[in-house]
């Protein structure tokens, strides 16, 4: 694999992103840029299919990152995929490209004269938020390009898989990337904090990004990239690869055995060394994800995001489907707890038909509980399809974003409503099942006490509890370090939630992204936290942490 | 020919989805439904057009509905509006620091 020619070894640095290492060729991804004019037509028909199929490809693709990205990154960053669907359907850009094509215009011209004239138009909109949709457009059109020249956004390779280098990846390129054919990548640009990183990430594929502009003279040299160090060595001398290789090999042999070895744990509680029981439970965003769950080892359901039944819908849908969804999810936990969270939607979530508006701040505004409180009968079907199923299984109901007593109150209120209404009808259900709110803000926290009396567990939604407390936007990148560098503030947030709920008889489990990180188990397990809830891939890996911990 | 007019109460104007949603609303109806705003005409079934009015908080929408279900159209349209208009107001009512709404 060395390459034969003498070059100069040359060494970059690069924020790593995924702590792991891989070896092989750089591939720089080329954008074909500038016109396509050139291009020979196949006739105005001919063309006109082509066009279509590609379209409709299109369509297809952005319906499948929104799919991917609701998965991975959640309902907030998918909606940007929501809106290039709608571009794709749109007939004044269907028409405009129609016209293009039945002027003589090849597909790919059609499409850049097209998308052109949609971009021009809305940018020169004086609303800033209008205007800058015309980079949205620019962003479907390239996909809708990349089916019409099919390579033309590929890197040249010979079929081995490789190291991609480029300029950026778009969040939209980063989620389709083929694990089988990229080692990993490199990007001139990009922050640890972006969409593509946090992709990169979610995907095991190591990369490396900031390094700064890469000369293309190095297209297709043999590279080795250490995103655990944040580096990479182009042209590497001999001792160097020797040196990589063993790594490769003791990463290996590590993975191995520390696999091997978590496998062993599945079946086994997850208690401490001092023999304290952490309960190790799954934060699923679907049905689909309960056999996942199950065979990762979950103890429970410590957050089923209760959003997806209503995400597929074109109407609210009736409390039979909610029910018959609920039940079935809690009879195949066979009697593992499972804990739904009452309907997190809100202005920044995507349900058309709740026809709730755009915001300017959506995380500080009418969502969760807000709108549940807001609009009773939708949380009343929701609460009655969540009691029935309560008589399948061992179900648990959650409140999100509770900033006050009061809220927890009225819902606890509408609750005993729906047991009344269920009994008179004789449905069947378990009134003795337990009630909790997620602690997710600040306000939650100072009123911990109060609320401890009012619920029989708390929740600790670590994402949005650091987002709050520390009055930083996580979508930013800039604020990146910010977050790494203040997790103390959360630490003791949840140090006093677990005190407050732990003298009232109460539980405590978390369930944010600190839930997985392996590096507080042990603060948890000092704090007496009751239960972790972390994504499926990460169960095992905090099922072992714990056992590790005094 | 049906008519009616609405101000957009949304503090962020007739956005990308606010747009896209009330233009899948219209294209449940038959009849054409034109919108009108800032001296500007476009189908109101067509969301880049809704977008191209740049229409703001403020801005008045008039809405002309002509086809064999226009009487049903209009009274869909105005109510939907009415009640995008009480979903902005609400979140607006957030912002300045009250609760969430009473019952």
């Amino acid at each position: 694999m060395q390459s034969p020619e003498k070059h100069e070894a040359l060494r970059l640095r690069g924020i790593g992103i995924t702590a792991r290492r891989a070896e092989g060729r750089l591939r720089f991804l080329h954008r074909v840029k500038g016109s396509r004019r050139s291009k020979p037509t196949l006739g105005k028909e001919a063309e006109w299919a082509r066009l279509s199929a590609a379209l409709a490809a299109g369509r297809k693709k952005t319906a499948l990152l929104y799919d991917r990205a609701l998965q991975m990154l959640g309902e907030n960053e998918a909606r940007i995929f929501e809106i290039h669907a709608m571009f794709l359907e749109d007939e004044d850009f269907l028409d405009a490209l129609r016209s293009e094509i039945f002027r003589g215009m090849s597909s790919e011209e059609a499409l850049e004269r097209a998308s052109r004239e949609m971009e021009a138009m809305l940018s020169a909109l004086p609303d800033p938020y209008l205007s800058a949709r015309a980079a949205d457009i620019r962003d479907v059109s390239r996909t809708v390009m990349d089916f019409l020249t099919d390579d033309a956004e590929r890197a040249e390779t010979d079929g081995q898989p490789y190291l991609l280098v480029a300029d950026d990846l778009s969040p939209s390129e980063t989620i389709l990337l083929e694990k089988s054919q990229i080692l990993g990548f490199i990007t001139a640009r990009g922050t640890a904090n972006s969409h593509t990183a946090i992709l990169a990430r979610a995907m095991g594929i190591p990369a490396l990004v900031s390094v700064g502009t890469l000369d293309e003279s190095i297209d297709g040299a043999y590279a080795l990239l250490d995103a655990e160090e944040g580096t990479l060595s182009v042209f590497p001398t001999d001792g160097e690869i020797d040196a990589f290789r063993e790594k490769l090999k003791s990463d290996d042999r590590i993975a191995l055995a520390h696999d091997r070895y978590l496998r062993s744990l599945l079946n086994k509680p997850a208690v401490t060394k001092s023999g304290r029981r952490i309960l190790v439970y799954a934060n699923l965003g679907d049905s689909d994800e309960v056999a996942g769950a199950l065979a990762n080892g979950a103890d429970g359901i410590g957050l089923l995001r209760s959003e997806f039944l209503y995400l597929g819908c074109s109407d609210y849908p009736t409390e039979e489907q909610l029910f018959r969804a609920y039940a079935e999810i809690v009879e195949r936990m066979q009697g593992k707890r499972t804990v739904m969270r009452t309907l997190d939607v809100g202005a920044d979530k995507r349900i058309p038909y709740f026809g709730l508006p755009e915001e300017e701040n959506p995380a500080l505004g009418f969502r969760a509980i807000r709108v549940c409180l807001a609009r009773r009968e939708l949380f009343k079907t929701q609460l009655r399809a969540m009691l029935r199923a309560s008589s399948h299984g061992r179900l648990s109901i959650m409140l999100p974003m509770v900033v006050s007593v009061n809220e927890v109150r009225e819902s606890r209120r509408l609750l005993e409503e729906c047991m009344e209404e269920l009994q008179r009808e004789s449905q069947p259900f378990d009134s003795k099942l337990e009630f909790g709110i997620m602690i997710e803000t600040p306000a939650a926290v100072e009123m911990c006490e109060e609320l401890a009396e009012l619920v029989d567990f708390f929740s600790v939604g670590t994402n949005d509890l650091s987002q709050y407390t520390l009055a930083a936007d996580r979508q930013n990148p800039a604020l990146d370090a910010l977050f790494r560098e203040n997790t103390e503030p959360i630490l003791r947030m949840i140090r006093k939630a677990a005190a407050a709920i732990h003298s009232r008889g109460g539980w405590i489990g978390i369930c944010g992204e600190m839930a997985a990180d392996l590096h507080l188990t042990q603060y948890f397990a000092d704090i007496s936290v009751d239960e972790l809830s972390v994504s499926v891939p990460y169960l095992l890996g905090v099922r072992g942490k714990i056992c590790e911990c005094n | 020919m049906k008519e009616f007019s609405c101000r957009i109460e949304d503090p962020n104007g007739l956005h990308a989805r606010p747009a896209g949603q009330l233009a899948t609303f219209a294209k449940r109806f038959l009849s054409d439904i034109r919108v009108r705003a800032n001296g500007k005409e476009v189908d109101g079934k067509r969301l880049l057009a809704l977008m191209s009015l740049g229409a703001t908080e403020g801005t008045e929408l008039s809405f002309s509905v002509s086809g064999e279900d226009e009487e049903t159209a209009i009274l869909a349209l105005e109510v939907y509006c009415r009640s995008m208009n009480a979903d902005a107001k609400s979140q607006a009512d957030q912002k300045d620091g009250s609760t969430h709404a009473e019952p």
